[in-house]
């Protein structure tokens, strides 16, 4: 019923085969908003009784572009009149992008079929077009699988805005990474008291050239915090390589050729890590 | 006059690239499409295929299907899978009724492989790793004289596969409650290390495949209210982890010291979570609003004990002190934000963040036998688990005020207080100002700069704290006041010593013409840790990056990009050994190792890495699409050591780590009919590595070390696919 007689006229001017093709709507989610047809329209761009008289001239009451653009507020009121309380974006006022005079339509594109924001792939080529680092970060050696699609930015992080640092999903970093890596959640017996306050403090999430996204490299890193005597407290330089005397402590797994439960350990004999 | 009036006044509007695929017929005017075609891998990988399914040369499957029908107007549905040919395969099928409700349910498999060019003479069923039966144990790995023959490839490759549904639905004008269910098994094999030992100087170790077999079910339930001036939700969630094994048990390869020995390392225990959160915002008047986001939440885990040793020639005279750890980890949190607009031009807000992790378990004392030996070590050497209670708290203030030309001066004070029980230090403030002016001088060019300074004071560093915080009081009382330390007195563990901070990021953005976008982004910090005299003293890290867009029009975009970073750290150390030798407090030569500075080391590392990209999407004519993308990654890592004088410390520079990946994708499109398209893809990846934790270490290269003798990496991979498209409306 796009064509219904008695509805506003913006199916007259834009047909199906109008320059703008703005048909793809009827096939979307938006398509029977309002009970569908030219109703679809208005329920976001507004009744626009002006654009409907000389629409060339007259903008309609809420335009996303590209000839005509509405405040941004006005936009994202468009939107937000539905999405506000459908979860995740009721601290989108205040947001580190509502603060950057983003708008829905930035990212969003509500026509389509299918809105490419709500695809992996294409929503991480979206967040890193603006997160640079982060596009770089996502090609190293060690990384999560964010360019293969298989981790999404929205994964961990909420576009639409959050109280936690980073715009997190979860209430702190910690409990981001756990709701994928709940193995680590514990609690344990023997903690690795950096570990249950801080997972950054080792690991970086999107990407290190470092294997298993950590900070840095083995032994050096465990160095940053531990210096007992005897082999904790040496110095592991080249002569420990093949060609010299292939030291324990620095090739293989370095520190956690014996010392592996660095995440904590619940073994009554694990107060050194190693069980 | 007035056209530079208007665009004077006109409001900031970020400078966005626009990278939205191609605005094609083809991809908006069908209710469905499948896609069903053959893909062929030229090689075996493990880097290429780490996480694409693509990790086995040969033929695979190509199956999507995508279909969706929004034309009733009472109830839509949306059904997709993808990947069926692959272990990367994922579907959801959406059934809902205008906005009222919304049905989901869906699956969701991945795969991680790992570098699978090792061997190992492990074998086994479940968690019980046995050596042939031939094996020839010896005191050092070049004594096993089976082992070549010995040694087999395994696949270090983790699969997860994940059910869930969750239902959304609108109950009334205000209120909307959702719930989500899922479950997830994470199985494979993945890979540890564990070592046979009595004196941490002497261990026996051996690399260890490790059986992977985890349960995990979530569930959430949310209930949501808003009538626009309050808007709150509260949820509920459930975390549920369960691992198949609660130990890796593996034959001593080494000569034994004890008849049978086995080791048996403690896997991940079952755990589980619950957790309340509410969050909010309540919009007091126009110019005033209030957010809040408070969570409590207790993560408990009673997993039965292990014995201390599975060593059946251990002797135990003192019993472990409970049955299991009965142990709860309770975490609260609450953020807190109030914004005012007193000015018209003016932002102010107020916040809060707090966060505390309360350890909440019994504290013991555990005669703990080392390395799976034969016996309990003295009473005197009884060591006790501690707690680690955490508390963080932010307060602070930020001011925005907007000026002419698009332009705001932000400026914000931040304080934070971070408590921690059973650490060397017990309480860091830190006082954080930053500074950021944003400008957009004409439409089409934004600069933003921002500038952080950052002080972090750390309470006294008690350095003997941990000795007494494991340690039992009879070998506290027996040991020498100036040895009572475990790390060195001199140690401060970065994460909370004292530190100056300093930030500045500078973000460039520009729109030359109508179809061109510039972006220029610039990163320093510099972390000096400036009241440390041992362990990391200094970091610092240098990121540029750039692109450059050209969209101009709807049938063609292009894209390239590029950026360095650097990071670099200097880590301080003291080489000292025990005895007589760790007095770290002798002033008097000769000195003890302990408080000798000739006995100083130093590593100044750094870590490189270069990115570079293009993309290009072209819509060549109506009936074909061009879509190709590339990129290279080279980085290098290196650790130089500086010494102070002693002899025996003087460790040699190690040499540069590289690697370096060229990864090229293309795909060509061709719309042979209406409702038929027939698509090539092709990849080229390139990658290789020369790390010397691998570069030469075969299984027998540490004496004491029983490795996987794994490889660099170093492919080169094709891979082709080919597949028909068929789409109806």
């Amino acid at each position: 019923n796009a064509l219904g007689a008695d509805e506003p006229g913006c199916l007259d001017c834009h047909t199906a085969d109008s320059d703008s093709p703005v048909h793809a709507v009827f096939s979307s989610a938006h398509g029977n908003l309002n009970g569908g047809g030219a109703a679809t329209c208005t329920a976001c761009h507004g009744t626009s009784e002006a654009h409907d008289r000389r629409g060339r001239r007259n903008p309609p009451d809420v335009s996303f572009g590209p000839k005509w653009l509405s405040d941004s507020a006005e936009q994202n009121a468009s939107c937000l009149n539905c999405h506000e309380k459908t979860g995740g974006k009721m601290l989108w006022l205040g947001s580190e992008h509502e603060q950057e005079n983003l708008v829905c339509a930035d990212c969003h594109n509500s026509h389509a079929q299918r809105d490419p924001s709500m695809d992996k792939v294409l929503a991480g080529e979206q967040c890193v077009s603006c997160h640079t680092r982060q596009r770089a970060e996502m090609r190293l050696p060690s990384r999560h699988p964010i360019a293969e699609g298989k981790t999404a930015c929205t994964d961990c992080h909420n576009p639409h805005g959050s109280a936690t640092d980073a715009d997190l999903h979860q209430v702190t970093l910690n409990d981001n990474c756990y709701s994928c890596h709940q193995e680590k959640r514990g609690p344990m017996l023997w903690e690795h008291e950096p570990v249950t306050e801080d997972c950054s403090t080792c690991h970086r999430p999107h990407g290190s050239v470092n294997d298993r996204l950590l900070t840095a490299r083995g032994p050096a890193l465990c160095q940053g915090c531990h210096s007992a005597a005897f082999h904790p407290s040496v110095p592991y330089g080249g002569e420990g390589l093949p060609s010299g005397s292939s030291n324990q402590n620095l090739i293989g797994k370095n520190c956690m050729n014996c010392h592996s439960q660095v995440h904590g350990s619940n073994h009554p004999s694990g107060a050194r890590l190693t069980r | 006059a007035q056209t530079e009036e208007a665009e004077a006044e006109s409001p900031y509007a970020p400078l966005l690239v626009e990278t939205r695929p191609l605005n094609t017929r083809w991809q908006t005017d069908y209710a469905g499409g499948v896609q069903l075609g053959a893909g062929y891998t030229s090689d075996d990988n493990y880097m290429f295929g780490q996480y694409n399914g693509l990790y086995e040369s040969g033929t695979t499957f190509i199956g999507n299907l995508r279909w969706q029908d929004f034309s009733e107007s009472e109830s839509y549905w949306r059904a997709s899978v993808s990947d069926l040919g692959l272990d990367t395969r994922e579907g959801e099928l959406i059934w809902g009724r205008s906005d009222n409700l919304r049905v989901q349910v869906g699956f969701d498999s991945q795969i991680q492989v790992r570098n699978n060019s090792g061997e190992t003479p492990f074998g086994g069923s479940d968690s019980a790793l046995k050596l042939p039966s031939d094996w020839e144990t010896g005191s050092t790995t070049s004594d096993f004289g089976q082992l070549e023959a010995s040694l087999y490839r395994f696949d270090r490759e983790l699969e997860r596969d994940t059910l869930f549904a969750g239902v959304e639905a609108k109950l009334s004008e205000n209120w909307r409650v959702d719930s989500n269910l899922s479950y997830e098994e994470k199985q494979g094999t993945s890979d540890t290390a564990g070592a046979m030992y009595v004196d941490a100087s002497a261990g026996d170790a051996a690399f260890l495949p490790m059986p992977v077999d985890y349960r995990t079910t979530e569930f959430d339930l949310g209930l949501i209210y808003g009538n626009g001036r309050l808007n709150m939700e509260g949820r509920l969630d459930y975390s549920d982890f369960e691992n198949k094994d609660d130990i890796l048990l593996w034959q001593n390869p080494y000569r034994s010291r004890y008849p049978d020995s086995a080791g048996g390392m403690g896997l991940a225990p079952d755990n589980d979570q619950l957790r309340g959160r509410i969050t909010g915002q309540y919009v007091i008047a126009p110019t005033a609003r209030f957010q809040f986001d408070g969570s409590y939440a207790v993560a408990s885990q009673d997993q039965d004990y292990l014995d201390y040793s599975v060593n059946p020639a251990a002797s135990i005279t003192e019993p472990l002190p409970r049955d299991s750890f009965d142990g709860e980890a309770q975490t609260g949190t609450l953020n807190a934000k109030l914004w005012l607009r007193p000015l018209k031009k003016l932002d102010v807000e107020a916040f809060y963040k707090g966060r505390e992790r309360d350890y909440d378990n019994p504290r013991d004392g555990y005669r703990y036998i080392r390395g799976d030996g034969v016996s309990q070590p003295r009473e005197a050497l009884t060591v006790y688990n501690t707690s680690h209670h955490f508390i963080s708290q932010t307060m602070g203030l930020e001011a925005t005020y907007r000026m002419p030309k698009r332009s705001r001066l932000q400026v914000e004070y931040a304080y934070e207080n971070i408590e921690r029980e059973n650490t060397a230090v017990e309480e860091t403030k830190e006082d954080r100002v930053t500074v950021g002016y944003r400008i957009q001088p004409t439409p089409g060019f934004t600069t933003r700069i921002e500038l952080l300074y950052g002080n972090r004071n750390a309470s006294t560093y008690h350095w003997d704290q941990r000795y007494y915080a494991l340690l039992d009081t009879q070998l506290i009382n027996a040991t020498p006041d100036n040895q009572r330390y475990i790390n060195h007195p001199e140690l401060s563990q970065y994460y909370m010593s004292n530190r100056v901070q300093e930030r500045g990021k500078l973000d460039l953005g520009w729109l030359p013409t109508e179809h061109w976008n510039l972006n220029f982004n610039l990163l320093v910090q510099n972390d000096d840790y400036d009241k440390t005299y041992t362990g990391l003293r200094y970091a610092y890290w240098e990121r540029y990056h750039f692109s450059a867009s050209y969209n101009p029009s709807a049938e063609i975009s292009a894209t390239v990009y590029g950026g360095f970073d650097q990071f670099d750290s200097e880590l301080m150390g003291r080489s000292f050994r025990g005895g007589n030798e760790k007095n770290a407090f002798e002033i008097y030569p000769p000195l003890p190792q302990a408080s000798d500075p000739s006995r100083d080391w130093r590593t100044d590392s750094s870590d490189e890495s270069v990115t570079v990209g293009a993309n290009l999407n072209w819509k060549l004519t109506d009936k074909l699409d061009l879509e190709a993308d590339y990129s290279f990654v080279d980085t290098q890592s290196d650790q130089k050591f500086r010494s102070y004088g002693a002899a025996d410390v003087s460790p040699e520079n190690l040499p540069s780590i590289e690697t370096n990946m060229h990864h090229f994708v293309a795909s060509g499109t061709w719309h042979m009919r209406e409702d038929l398209s027939l698509k090539m893809d092709y990849q080229y990846y390139r990658y290789s590595s020369d790390d010397w934790a691998l570069q030469g270490v075969q299984a027998d290269t540490i004496d004491k070390v029983l490795t996987f003798g794994a490889r660099n990496p170093n492919e080169k991979i094709h891979y082709v696919g080919v597949s028909a498209i068929y789409r109806w409306r």
